[in-house]
């Protein structure tokens, strides 16, 4: 952070030499994400994602004519801290606006507190249909898929590739886990494939062996799961392990298999199929231009997180630049149905319920890496607008 | 109904056999510990994960997998040493020890946790399986590697009771755990028999994450995830008692194992945690007695 | 006459009317200053310093260390967090709270309290999970998601009313609650039922021998305890609006006991004091590293080792011995 703060300081020193213009004061966005705990691997993915455009834009005059500074906060992924850090960045620290919470609990909490302190917030990452959804707000922003796109275009893909696919359900044992595999399964049900079975196992379980033998005993050609993270590592493993890979072809949800543990998985992931919003193989100019900008300034690829974050970036400039302003009222009708460019393509926010349109990626690994076998027209996985509130 | 015996319910209790191999690794030196200091380690989990990761750094070096298995406990002996040493006598003698001990254990479980995820980042590893392949028996399927784990796992176990309850080294932590003061005055070395068993169990955490890491995998926050059974176990077998621990512990994981193939596998931890308290009310101290009295 | 717990009694008055003098200075600051972060990060300090009074009633009073008090902490946040959703009012919240407080306390009491020791803080520990696991599982409850949506409320207080949403209103209301907390704590304690737990702790036989049924008297300071928990957790969705799994896991618990070390065990005005400490260090550490973890931990082990009777050892025997001095005369 001290870093980040004098990189900025520097920039803005040789912005000044060089006789750019620019105004006083930066615009402060302020980054409420988990640094440590569980996702803190994905939240060093927001970081960088972030870090990468802020370092563009300001190299090219920032927004206005003003720089941009991040502040960062660490929410440990608990809804209690991210609150309160959230308040103390728009309290004290004054930002313009906010980004950053990764689970979905964290992200409508500090929503609801953006509401109330009439500020702007915008996810890279919650994936929660509920946020655009039954507990969308005016104040909350989502530029990256949610789970009901990604399960649209996973479905959509499964239909022309496995006709009538046999299809059996193995999910985390957790109110959110439970409706991924049920949303999954209404569209197998709605493409005319066949459901076996399902079974869900306890959140952070060690072994997954023990569900094996209702699965064997099923047949099924297709597993779909929604378990995550380490999580992911022990279910592909074991799997692998018990030789039930072969003739299996696994699906799941997009925060299954990710950048933080796919080389963990190793061998078990190969041919393992899902829906995303990014990966680093989508074949533009615009992508690979900054796939190789982020590896030189991280030393790692970009994944679907860091991607979003990018573009949330350049989604707040196109929406200040807009509305002349940083005030909220103003910046909030400038993003609704905003058009951007992102290395993903071209995404668009509903004014309706301020969920991101976008096409969606069908990828499967192949040699370790995500290869795109599918695309989706962002407005074939969109789903039906059922926001309310306003 | 054969299909289904083949396939589910022998599978079950198979796969539930070693997990309670796993389980009775980890717990095996949480219930020395209790048993002879009568101290509640609660970073005895994130000794486990330390095991693994001490395992995980030297086999990318290129050790092999079979000098792990004696590299890794013999590392952690001397660690565990200069824990029992330098943090635990401390408050040995503290008024309420099994508290303050308990209190000072979790500060250092939080510390341990954080320094791994310091060194080796908070992303998951996992280490190459080192025997693969797999044999059918009767139809189930089974891989190698886990009846290897059984195997070993069985060998620690025996081979722990047989130094603990028929050696000369186990007559003095016996003796010690019995009576401290009359052990002391027959020339026992108490002070660094409490030391040697401590580090003892530690170096048992260890093992079992060199055994268990091919299998579940390794990341800062795996000591958490046996913990609680590993309490479970020794509660329920009698704190300090190893044949409970095992017998606990094999109990145990097939109750697991058979009620989330009935009822609801997210229901398997509060049947467990319900025996737990069972058994504390009606029989707190356990299925068997402990140390100082076997 | 006056005993030595009687002069350590009151002691803990001083340091408490000292926290109450700071708490007004610091909120006519905070008035004049026009802030609402750091009032309202002070005011979530409190509410979890009466968390941690009520794990500091069981271990130094009692002598049971609970690692699962987050149970009763997370209850009255869901259980006013519906409350308040449904009827917006205070005194709704309050009441439904303590009743489940109540329900709850007894419930638990009766299981936690058939052992003690290692064991008891096992069992409560093992308690708080399962219901953590069940929130965390429970459509109804916002499950994973917590229950957003509380709404901002005006708490009539009969003369007057303070509304939720203001900063200095709210955090001078819930100084004044803690502070009823602590002094109702420290009259029961003061009790012979107070006295009669102080000697549980030191020796349970002889309290047996002396004719009380020992088990009606640790139930009834986990009652006591129970509720203070419940309802400190009951003001929690007040201040933020949500309530969240997560209040209920074993990091709130765990912080609790942190915060009753660091403040002194068996003090009462330690929890106070230690919540704000840790607030302190939480807020000071976590801009400079989010390796705070090992800070913190050194830190807590540090005190278990070198300061057992945590910060207020260093400052309570110099006030006992004034005020001892004054007593004699």
């Amino acid at each position: 952070m001290l870093r980040l703060k004098s990189t900025l300081a520097a920039l803005s020193v040789s912005a000044m030499l060089s006789g750019t213009a620019i105004a006083a004061d930066p615009i402060k966005i302020g980054v409420v994400t988990p640094l440590s705990g569980t996702y803190a691997g994905i939240g060093q993915q927001v970081r960088w994602g972030l870090e990468l455009a802020t370092k563009e834009l300001n190299a090219t005059g920032g927004i206005m004519g003003r720089q941009i500074e991040l502040i960062f906060e660490d929410e440990e992924a608990n809804p209690s801290v991210a609150v309160q850090k959230a308040e103390k960045l728009f309290q004290v620290s004054k930002v313009d606006f906010l980004t950053g919470t990764v689970n979905s609990g964290s992200t409508l909490a500090v929503g609801q507190l953006a509401e109330r302190s009439d500020k702007l917030i915008a996810t890279t990452v919650s994936f929660a249909d509920s946020i655009t959804g039954d507990k969308c707000s005016p104040n909350v922003f989502r530029v990256n898929a949610k789970a009901g796109q990604q399960s649209a275009a996973l479905a959509a893909w499964l239909v022309k590739a496995k006709p009538q696919a046999k299809v059996y359900y193995l999910g985390p044992d957790y109110e959110m886990g439970r409706s991924t595999v049920a949303a999954f399964k209404s569209n197998v049900d709605r493409v005319g494939g066949q459901s076996l079975g399902e079974v869900f196992a306890p959140l952070d379980s060690k072994d997954y062996t023990q569900y094996f033998g209702q699965l064997r005993a099923a047949r099924p050609q297709v597993l779909y799961t929604s378990v995550a993270g380490n999580d992911t590592v022990r279910l592909l493993t074991q799997l692998q392990e018990f030789g039930l890979l072969e003739g299996l072809t696994i699906l799941g949800a997009s925060g299954t298999v990710t950048a933080q543990n796919i080389a963990a998985i190793g061998k078990a992931v190969e041919g393992f199929v899902t829906g995303v919003g990014y990966t680093a193989e989508i074949d533009t100019p615009e992508n690979k231009k900054f796939v190789a900008a982020f590896q030189a300034a991280n030393k790692a690829d970009p994944d679907l997180y860091g991607a979003d974050s990018y573009g949330l970036i350049y989604a707040y400039k196109a929406a200040v630049d807009k509305a002349n302003s940083t005030e909220t009222a103003k910046v909030r009708d400038a993003l609704r149905g905003l058009a951007w460019d992102t290395p993903q393509g071209k995404k668009t926010i509903r004014a309706g319920d301020h969920q991101a349109e976008q096409i969606m990626y069908v990828v499967q690994v192949t040699g370790g890496k995500f290869k795109i076998v599918a695309q989706v027209a962002a407005a074939d996985a969109i789903g039906p607008d059922v926001c309310t509130r306003f | 109904m054969l299909d289904y015996l083949q396939f589910v319910l022998t599978p079950q209790i198979v796969t539930g056999l070693a997990l309670g191999v796993a389980v009775i690794l980890v717990a095996l030196g949480l219930t020395i510990i209790f048993g002879l200091l009568d101290v509640i380690n609660m970073s005895h989990g994130e000794f486990y994960a330390l095991g693994a990761f001490i395992a995980l750094a030297l086999g990318q070096v290129g050790l092999p997998f079979w000098a792990l298995l004696f590299a890794v406990p013999i590392l952690m002996l001397p660690i565990g040493y200069l824990v029992e040493r330098g943090l635990i006598q401390r408050v040995f003698h503290s008024k309420d020890r099994h508290i303050t001990t308990l209190l000072l254990t979790f500060g250092f479980a939080l510390v341990l946790e954080d320094a791994l995820r310091l060194v080796f980042g908070p992303n998951p590893y996992k280490p190459e399986t080192p025997i693969r392949g797999a044999v059918e028996v009767l139809g189930t399927y089974l891989p190698l590697y886990r009846l290897f784990m059984v195997a070993i796992g069985g060998l620690v176990i025996v081979g722990t009771a047989l130094i603990v309850y028929r050696t000369r080294l186990g007559a003095m932590v016996r003796a010690a755990a019995f009576d401290r003061n009359m052990a002391a005055s027959l020339g026992v070395p108490v002070e660094r028999v409490y030391a040697g068993a401590f580090a003892f169990g530690v170096a048992l955490a260890g093992l079992a994450g060199v055994l268990l890491a091919p299998i579940y995998s390794v990341f800062p926050t795996m000591g958490r995830d046996f913990i609680l059974l590993a309490f479970t176990v020794i509660i329920v077998g009698g704190m300090g008692s190893i044949g409970g621990a095992v017998i606990a512990g094999l109990f145990l994981t097939q109750v697991q194992a058979i009620s989330s193939l009935y009822i609801s596998p997210v229901w398997a931890d509060p049947i467990v945690f319900g025996i737990m308290v069972i058994m504390l009310v009606v029989r707190p101290q356990g299925l068997r007695g402990g140390l100082g009295h076997a | 006459m006056r005993d030595a717990i009687t002069l350590q009694t009151r002691a803990g008055h001083w340091l408490v009317a000292l926290l109450v003098l700071g708490g007004l200075v610091f909120a006519v600051v905070g008035f004049a200053t026009g802030d609402t972060f750091y009032l309202r990060l002070a005011t979530e300090a409190l509410i979890f310093g009466g968390l941690a009074l009520s794990v500091d009633i069981l271990l130094g009073y009692t002598g049971l260390l609970s690692l699962g008090q987050a149970l009763y902490f997370g209850l009255g946040a869901y259980v006013s967090a519906l409350a308040l959703i449904a009827w917006q009012s205070f005194w709704a919240a309050i009441g439904a709270s303590l009743a489940a407080a109540l329900v709850c306390g007894l419930a638990g009491g009766l299981i936690a309290n058939r052992v003690r020791g290692v064991y008891f803080a096992l069992i409560t520990f093992g308690m708080a999970q399962v219901l953590a696991k069940a929130v965390y599982n429970t459509r109804a409850l916002g499950a994973s998601d917590g229950l957003i949506g509380v709404p901002v409320l005006d708490i009539n207080l009969g003369l007057f009313s303070v509304s939720s949403a203001s900063p200095v209103g709210f955090f001078l209301f819930v100084l004044a609650v803690t502070v009823l907390f602590y002094v109702l704590a420290a009259y029961l304690l003061d009790t012979p039922f107070g006295r009669l737990l102080i000697a549980l702790k030191a020796n349970e036989n002889r309290v047996l021998f002396i004719g009380y049924r020992t088990s009606t008297l640790r139930l009834g300071s986990y009652l006591v305890a129970a509720v203070i928990a419940t309802l400190s957790g009951a003001l929690y969705p007040m201040l933020r609006g949500f309530a969240s799994p997560e209040l209920l896991f074993f990091s709130t618990s765990g912080n609790a006991v942190i915060t009753v070390i660091l403040g002194g065990v068996g003090t009462l005005v330690g929890a106070l004091y230690g919540s704000v400490l840790l607030t302190i260090v939480k807020s000071v550490v976590g801009s400079w590293t989010e390796h705070h973890l090992i800070v913190i931990g050194l830190i807590f082990m540090a005190v278990v080792v070198l300061l057992p009777k945590g910060l207020m050892g260093l400052v309570q025997p110099a006030l006992v011995s004034v005020l001892g001095r004054g007593s004699r005369r």
